[in-house]
Formats: structure tokens, C-alpha cells, sequence
């Protein structure tokens, strides 16, 4: 092991800081007392106050958290299909295309897919509303959840599932009594990376939307557009706080897990025979 | 028989959603604008049987791409793009390496909290890393405020809606994406290796230059493609804090499809930025299947 | 090596044409691509039977196997269990169970829960499942870990759970594939033993698959050793040790001296002339073929001087002294010693 040169504390340093002084001072301001957004007035909560008396944000997180629980389940559903197919189908006819198809929107300009699908939805005389939303979302996260999920199936011991089928499963029986249950972590980071995907989204739900159908980073966008709100401050101060909360507890819970399985195995190790 | 269901399932959905919207976004930069609703011509009327889709080909023509070359504003856009995002992606492989490098120097025990500070951004909400730099970077933001203070300057920059407020934008969201797989190569990096070369007569600069820079190549190249790709179309960044100065291609489809309403030439627009994406992504695709191939 | 003696004789279904087969492959080839895996291979094997399949990594053995499992299925030919041609029936309508080599126990599932679980797939009442767990656990020493997750336990008391779920459902046929391969060496061979007497107690039909040719020589009632998708001999033990019928056989089975030389037979013996001017090697029944003698570490003793009672058979150059076990004594003596 080497030391930790001055260098690299310097650019560790200036590197987290850079990472997060931006959301802390955002934090900070939003607990401002003055409209004035860059005038520190003395600390108050009333922006968060304002914020719950805003029916329009209210209705707008009401909407993109439906949407964003709906695409994200199909997404899951659809993705970990997906995933499956890449990993185990093998060969079959158009395997390239359906790769191609997975990866492929991983990579494309959000202005490009949500213009597309903009012009099926018309095409197709779609009204737009939640359910092109829904239909937009799960698309393009359904990628992502195939790629978490298949990252997870090659690394999967394939004797476990033939395991299953010697000792009388149907191939279904073994997807879900054996496969499903140890891959499911991975199923579950994937439902919860198209949840967030969903939730931040502006650009494909700004062209999939309808005006009934405003989604809170559209509303945050028209918002911010016209200059720094202190209202939109104490909103993003809550979205970040959130996330911080379940992204912590979640790696704590998994060095935990890790923790517990490596003392587990030791134990045995010294039991044994 | 399950096989097939699990297979077209997934399939039929992308090729409805994803690859038939593709087909029609370069249909109708094929077409004319028109004032009506859809707003271009010709329209494909499948129902029209056969005559329908001569009529169809008929009126399809090149004159929305010609149209493009000729308004030197969607050349600039493009090559304004293009120039941005490598930019960008150099000055975030600048900033990204070091932070990379030091995070495998760390003790063993602290790496993974290191990893998820780098990773907790990943999880926030794009639209709002964005937006904390609004307040930063204004004529009456925080940096202005502090070097007035300090006496540095006498009148407020301006640094918002210029291009540097885009490229700290840039390099600030997308830093994430360009840490990771070069912290992911470096940690694979044995360290006797480095001791190997200095044994050998290497000074620490030349270990470093010789053997840890090579053997972290392929993280350098997948961090500067996953920086480089979504660059070339964002449009949040450009939209909230480049001005009306700053122009990039993602923002000028943006406006002549929501501004203009002019679907062909919007169209147009995504089909050529499409053309222009394919080499990198290819070239992507390679470098990721090349890596996975080495590590068996 | 010693174990070899300690064959029964009595068991040798294969030598009474009156028996029938529990498995029969018949001209058995399957391909992968234009590779061969197995080529065109026809055998029996019996009940009660401990059938060893021995060879190299690519041999083809764990590729047999498989289609026994019912997870590769023959390119052409038939393999037949108890007389039914079982290419239509899928892996999990078997009555074939396989300890897999990674033991491929479910990490979710308790010891309990993964020794039940082909029980519970055949839908069995829950007293009957309770009690044949039970039964398991016991021949297996492991009642005491019954609620333990996989992780929780050694690498040994593993290899017992995966060999008791395959048992579990008493199969006609239980395969195992390399069984003992991740275990440390002391460990494998107590574990030997242990599989010889489950296989006793409970009756079924084995067949290990396995590269560790001691393994195979230790536990099997028959060796088949397999080279390149061929089975090069099919024999016991004790049979394919002393009188292998090719060099790779005599070379893959235990330690040998291969010597050049032209035999003769002299009555029941066999005089092999190895090198002008040096007396012939007289040999037992045991000799393989016209030109090649197999001569083992282990049949004789070495001795620094000429012994006096009797006539030394090879004269050869001291080398080393390699311990290999119960028989001390190892003498590199493959170049003879024309030249000392």
C-alpha cells in the first residue's frame, strides 16, 4: 500500500469539495429568509411553507411519482426479460438488432428519443398525457434495467438453475424459486435506478407531455428558466436530501450484508471439520 | 414456446417504441413544412394502398438537408457542439484522473464511501446540479460576491450565459461518469507493479507515465466516451446556463420543434446529429467489447 | 495405491451377460460445432454399480454426464436407462439426480430448504418430506446444521449437503461430478470412504465423474478412462493398474516406468529384451503389449546395492527418492541405465 501523497489529498480534496459545494450552498440558501436569493437574511423554513401551499408543485410531484412508479415497474418487468434473453436465449434470429436496441438508447440524445417518440405518438394519434409518459419512461429505462440486471446474470453460477430442474423444476419453476430470489438485489437497484431516471427526467417528458401532464422537473424548468427561486431551493433541497438518505442507507445496509457474510464464512470455516 | 414469449415480448416493445419511431423521424425529415396539422407533406397513407405509398415517394425529397446546408446557423451549432463537448471531455479527464487516482490511494476501508460520494450525484436529480449553478455563477452569485469582496475585481464577471458557465456545467454533471471506469481500471492496477518499475530504475513520474497511464487506458477511453456522446446533444446545460450565446445542436432542435414548429427540418436535425454519433459509439461499443474480451 | 488390493470380487455384474444394464449408450456421439465430444460410444453400466468416468479436463467425461442429467442431448446414437430410450424426457422428469462440482447449493435457502426442495417438487405430503430431510441429515452428520445458509458452513459439510439433495429423492441414478475437487486433500480422502458407504447403504447407482485418477482408483467398482471422447478402457481398478492396455493408460494411472523393449512369450510369462547386452526382464501376466512394459514404483523395491537373494530386474541410476505415501520407495530410473 502506498501513502497518500499531498497530491493526491489536494485533488481529493478540491475534487469533493467542487462535487458538493454547489448542493450545500444550494441547501444553505434555502433555509434564506430574504427573496433575494444571494442576500443572506437570517435562516427560515417559510420557503418549504410556500412550497406545500404551491398546488401546481404539488400536483406536478403527484403526477411524476405515478409516473415514475409505473414506468419503472414495467421497466423492471420488460428490462429484466430483456436481460435475460441477452445473457441466456442464445442465438435466435435479429439477436444483433435486439442488443443493438438495448444499448442504443443508453447512448442517444435525449432530444433525439423524446422527438421520436413525440412523432409516434402523433403518428399513432396518441392523446398526450401520463400514459405516453409512462409509455416514453419505460422505454428508455428499461435499457438501463437490462443492463444492471445482465451484469448481475453473467456473474450467476448457471449450474444453480440446472440444480433446480435435476431436482424436478420446470424452467419457469426455476426462474422463480431459484433464479428470481438471488438475483432480485440487482432487480431491485434497477427498479430503483429507472425510479430516479423517471423522477429526473425533462427532455423526453417535455416532448411525451401533454398539458394536462405536467411532470415536476418541467414545472422546475419553466420555474428556474426566468432565474433562481428560493422556493425551488427548499424543493430541490428536499429531492436531495431524500436521495442522500436512501443511497446511504442502502450502501450501509450492503457493506453490513458483505460484512456479516464474510464473518459467517470464517466461523465456518474455523467450525469445519 | 416460453422462449418465444420471453424473447418477442421485450423485442416487439423497442422495435415499436424505440426503432419504428426512428423510421418516422426520418420520414418526415424527408418531407416538406406545411401549415396544417401534421404540419409537413406528404403524409404516408398506407390506406391509400399502393398508389398511397407512390405518392408517398413521390414527395419525398432532400430539400430540408439542403435547406440545412445552406443556413450557416445549423453548421455552426453543429461544429459549436462538437467543439464543446471535446473540450469538455478533455478538461473533465483533467479533473476526473486525478480524483480517480487518489481515490485508489486511500486505505482499502474508506474506498467504498469514497465510491458512493462519487456516485451520490449520479442518484440527484440532473435538472437541479444543474440549477445550483445558477446562483453561483450569476452577476450577483456567489463567486462574483466573494471576488468582490476580496478585491480582486471592481465590476461583477460575467460568467453566466457564456460558454465557461457551459463548461463547468459539463464538467460538473458529467464527472461522475468519467471517475468511475478510470477508478475502476486503476483499482485492478497491482501495485508491485509500480514497484516493479521503480526497482527497475523508474523515477515515480516515470512508473507513473510508463506503466500506470497505459494500464489505465481503457477506463480513459470509456470515462471520455460517456462524457463525450451525451455532451454532443445536451440541451439542459446550454438551455439554463449558456445564454442565448452559446450554441449547441440539442438546444437549436429544441427550439425549431417547440419555437418553430418545424418538424421536417427538426427532424433533419436529429438525423444528421444521429449520423455524427454513430462513429463514437461504434468506436465505444469496440472499446467495451475489446475490455470485456481481455478480462475473459 | 494400497486400496487397490482391497477390492471386492464378489461384485461384477458385467462379467454375467445375465444381467441388464441399468444405462446403456448406444454408438453415443455429440458434437459442438465441428468439435467431438463424444465419439461413437457404446456402454453398460449396472445397477449398484460405482462407475468412474477418469480423464483429462476435455476428455468428454463431464459432457457424458450432462446427457445423463438431461442437459446435453446426444447428436446421434441413444442412451438408454433401465431399457427406455430417455432422449425425449427433460432433465427435471428424470429419475437421475447430479451433485453438481460448484455443489450449486441455493444460496437463499437453508440446509433444510435445500435438501427438501426436489421433495417438494414432487409434491409430497409434508410429514413424508419432514421425515425423509431428516433421514438425510442423519447420513450425512449434518442434523446439527439444518437451519444454517450455505455461507454459514465449511467447504466440507457443503459437499455432504449437495450429495444429501441429490439423494433426497432416491434416485435410480445419482452422477457426480468431480465431488471431492474442492475439498483439501486430507478431507478428500476421508470423504471417499464416506461416499464408498453412502453408495452401499443406500443402494443407488454412481457414477463420478473425476480426473484425480487415486479418486477414481479408490472409490470405483469400474474405471473408465476417456481420452479425447473415447473411452481407451473400461475395467476395475485393480485390472486397469496392473495391466492398462495402452501407454496412456499406463501413463495417466499412477506413477509408471515405461520400458522399451520386445517381448516374448515363454509359456505363461513373458520375456521382454529391453537393451543388447542386459539380461531380459521376466514378467508376470501383466504385461501390455508387444513392445511396451509397464513397470511400477510400487511393485518393487529399490536398492542402492545389488541385493544379494535376488537378481535385480533393471539396474538404474539413483536420482531422488520420492515419497509417495504408503509405498516409500521411487526410483527415476526411465532412462535405463545403458550408459552407467
Amino acid at each position: 500500500m502506498r501513502r497518500l501523497s499531498w497530491f493526491n489529498a489536494t485533488s481529493l480534496s478540491l475534487g469533493f469539495a467542487f462535487l458538493y459545494l454547489p448542493m450545500i450552498i444550494l441547501i444553505i440558501y434555502s433555509f434564506n429568509a430574504s427573496k433575494l436569493v444571494t442576500v443572506w437574511a437570517g435562516f427560515s423554513t417559510k420557503w418549504y411553507g410556500e412550497l406545500f401551499r404551491n398546488e401546481a408543485f404539488l400536483d406536478a410531484a403527484w403526477v411524476t411519482i405515478r409516473v415514475a412508479i409505473m414506468s419503472s415497474t414495467f421497466a423492471t418487468i420488460l428490462g429484466t426479460m430483456a436481460a435475460y434473453v441477452l445473457v441466456r436465449a442464445g442465438r435466435f434470429y435479429g439477436r444483433t438488432l435486439f442488443s443493438g436496441m438495448i444499448y442504443a438508447p443508453l447512448v442517444m440524445p435525449e432530444v433525439i428519443t423524446g422527438l421520436s417518440l413525440l412523432l409516434l405518438f402523433i403518428g399513432i394519434g396518441l392523446d398526450r398525457g401520463v400514459v405516453t409518459i409512462v409509455l416514453a419512461h419505460t422505454t428508455f429505462s428499461m435499457c438501463y434495467v437490462s443492463v444492471v440486471v445482465s451484469s448481475r446474470l453473467v456473474t450467476f453460477d448457471r449450474s444453480l438453475e440446472e440444480a433446480a430442474q435435476d431436482l424436478g423444476c420446470t424452467p419457469m419453476e426455476s426462474f422463480r424459486l431459484v433464479t428470481l430470489p438471488i438475483i432480485a438485489p440487482a432487480v431491485l437497484s434497477g427498479w430503483l435506478l429507472a425510479f430516479t431516471l423517471s423522477l429526473d427526467d425533462l427532455v423526453i417528458a417535455s416532448f411525451a407531455s401533454g398539458p394536462s401532464s405536467t411532470t415536476l422537473p418541467i414545472k422546475i424548468y419553466s420555474a428556474v428558466r426566468l432565474g433562481v427561486s428560493p422556493e425551488i431551493n427548499a424543493l430541490s433541497t428536499i429531492m436531495i436530501g431524500i436521495v442522500t438518505i436512501g443511497v446511504v442507507t442502502a450502501s450501509i445496509m450492503t457493506k453490513r450484508a458483505a460484512v456479516k457474510q464474510m464473518r459467517d464464512e470464517q466461523a465456518a470455516e474455523r467450525a469445519g471439520e | 414456446m416460453r422462449r418465444f414469449i420471453l424473447i418477442s415480448v421485450p423485442y416487439a416493445w423497442l422495435l415499436a417504441l424505440f426503432l419504428v419511431p426512428f423510421a418516422i423521424v426520418i420520414k418526415i425529415s424527408l418531407s416538406d413544412t406545411v401549415i396544417a396539422i401534421p404540419p409537413y407533406a406528404p403524409t404516408l397513407d398506407l390506406a391509400g394502398g399502393w398508389a398511397g405509398i407512390v405518392e408517398f415517394f413521390q414527395g419525398v425529397d432532400f430539400e430540408t438537408f439542403e435547406f440545412l446546408t445552406s443556413d450557416d446557423l445549423y453548421w455552426k451549432a453543429y461544429l459549436s457542439s462538437l467543439k464543446i463537448a471535446v473540450i469538455a471531455t478533455a478538461i473533465t479527464l483533467a479533473v476526473g484522473y486525478p480524483i480517480a487516482y487518489g481515490m485508489t490511494r486511500v486505505a482499502p476501508e474508506w474506498r467504498p464511501t469514497l465510491l458512493m460520494l462519487v456516485i451520490l450525484p449520479f442518484w440527484t436529480s440532473f435538472l437541479i446540479r444543474v440549477y445550483a449553478w445558477m446562483g453561483i455563477l450569476g452577476q450577483d452569485g456567489l463567486i462574483n460576491q466573494a471576488l468582490l469582496w476580496l478585491g480582486v475585481i471592481d465590476q461583477p464577471l460575467t460568467i453566466l450565459n457564456t460558454p465557461t458557465a457551459v463548461y463547468i456545467g459539463i464538467v460538473y454533471t458529467y464527472l461522475p461518469f468519467m471517475i468511475l471506469p478510470i477508478y475502476s481500471a486503476l483499482e485492478k492496477l497491482d501495485d508491485s507493479l509500480l514497484e516493479a518499475a521503480e526497482d527497475l530504475g523508474c523515477s515515480r513520474f516515470t512508473a507513473f507515465w510508463l506503466v500506470t497511464w497505459p494500464l489505465s487506458r481503457n477506463g480513459i477511453i470509456a470515462g471520455s466516451f460517456l462524457v463525450f456522446i451525451p455532451t454532443l446533444g445536451e440541451f439542459v446545460i446550454p438551455s439554463l446556463l449558456g445564454g442565448s450565446k452559446t450554441l449547441m445542436i440539442g438546444k437549436v432542435l429544441w427550439e425549431e420543434f417547440f419555437s418553430n414548429r418545424d418538424w421536417p427540418v427538426a427532424s433533419a436535425v436529429a438525423v444528421i446529429l444521429l449520423l455524427i454519433l454513430i462513429i463514437p459509439i461504434i468506436l465505444f461499443q469496440r472499446n467495451e467489447q475489446k475490455q470485456r474480451e481481455a478480462e475473459g | 495405491m494400497a486400496q487397490v488390493a482391497a477390492q471386492k470380487p464378489v461384485f461384477a455384474p458385467w462379467d454375467d451377460p445375465k444381467q441388464a444394464p441399468l444405462i446403456q449408450f448406444k454408438n453415443v456421439t455429440k458434437r459442438f460445432g465441428d468439435f467431438v465430444a463424444i465419439d461413437d460410444m457404446t456402454i453398460d453400466i449396472y445397477e449398484r454399480e460405482f462407475f468412474a468416468l477418469l480423464g483429462p479436463s476435455g476428455c468428454g467425461k463431464t459432457t457424458m454426464m450432462r446427457m445423463l442429467a438431461g442437459f446435453e442431448r446426444p447428436t446421434e446414437g441413444q442412451i438408454l436407462l433401465g431399457g427406455q430410450d430417455i432422449d425425449a424426457i427433460p432433465p427435471n422428469k428424470r429419475s437421475v439426480n447430479m451433485m453438481f462440482q460448484s455443489y450449486a447449493l441455493f444460496p437463499h435457502l437453508s440446509v433444510w430448504e435445500n435438501i427438501a426442495f426436489g421433495l417438494k417438487r414432487q409434491k409430497l405430503p409434508k410429514e413424508q418430506i419432514d421425515e425423509r430431510v431428516n433421514e438425510m441429515l442423519r447420513l450425512t452428520r449434518l442434523s446439527k446444521f439444518a437451519k444454517r445458509k450455505p455461507h454459514q458452513i465449511s467447504g466440507g459439510q457443503r459437499q455432504r449437503v449437495a450429495l444429501a439433495r441429490s439423494l433426497a429423492r432416491a434416485p435410480k441414478l445419482l452422477l457426480l461430478d468431480e465431488p471431492l475437487g474442492a475439498l483439501d486433500k486430507k478431507l478428500r480422502q476421508e470423504t471417499q470412504f464416506e461416499l464408498m458407504d453412502i453408495q452401499e447403504k443406500t443402494g443407488t447407482t454412481f457414477v463420478i465423474v473425476t480426473h484425480d485418477q487415486e479418486e477414481a482408483m479408490t472409490v470405483a467398482s469400474r474405471v473408465a478412462v476417456m481420452d479425447e471422447g473415447v473411452m481407451v478402457q473400461v475395467d476395475t481398478p485393480a485390472k486397469i493398474y496392473e495391466a492398462p492396455n495402452s501407454v496412456y493408460v499406463a501413463d495417466f494411472i499412477g506413477d509408471v516406468n515405461i520400458i522399451e523393449g520386445r517381448a516374448k512369450q515363454i509359456s505363461d510369462q513373458v520375456n521382454i529384451a529391453w537393451a543388447e547386452g542386459q539380461p531380459s526382464i521376466f514378467k508376470g501376466p501383466f504385461w501390455i503389449s508387444h513392445i511396451l512394459a509397464t513397470y511400477r514404483p510400487t511393485m518393487s523395491g529399490c536398492h542402492q546395492v545389488k541385493p544379494s537373494r535376488r537378481r535385480p530386474l533393471i539396474r538404474g541410476v539413483y536420482r531422488a527418492e520420492i515419497s509417495l505415501g504408503k509405498t516409500k520407495c521411487g526410483c527415476h530410473s526411465r532412462q535405463p541405465l545403458a550408459s552407467a
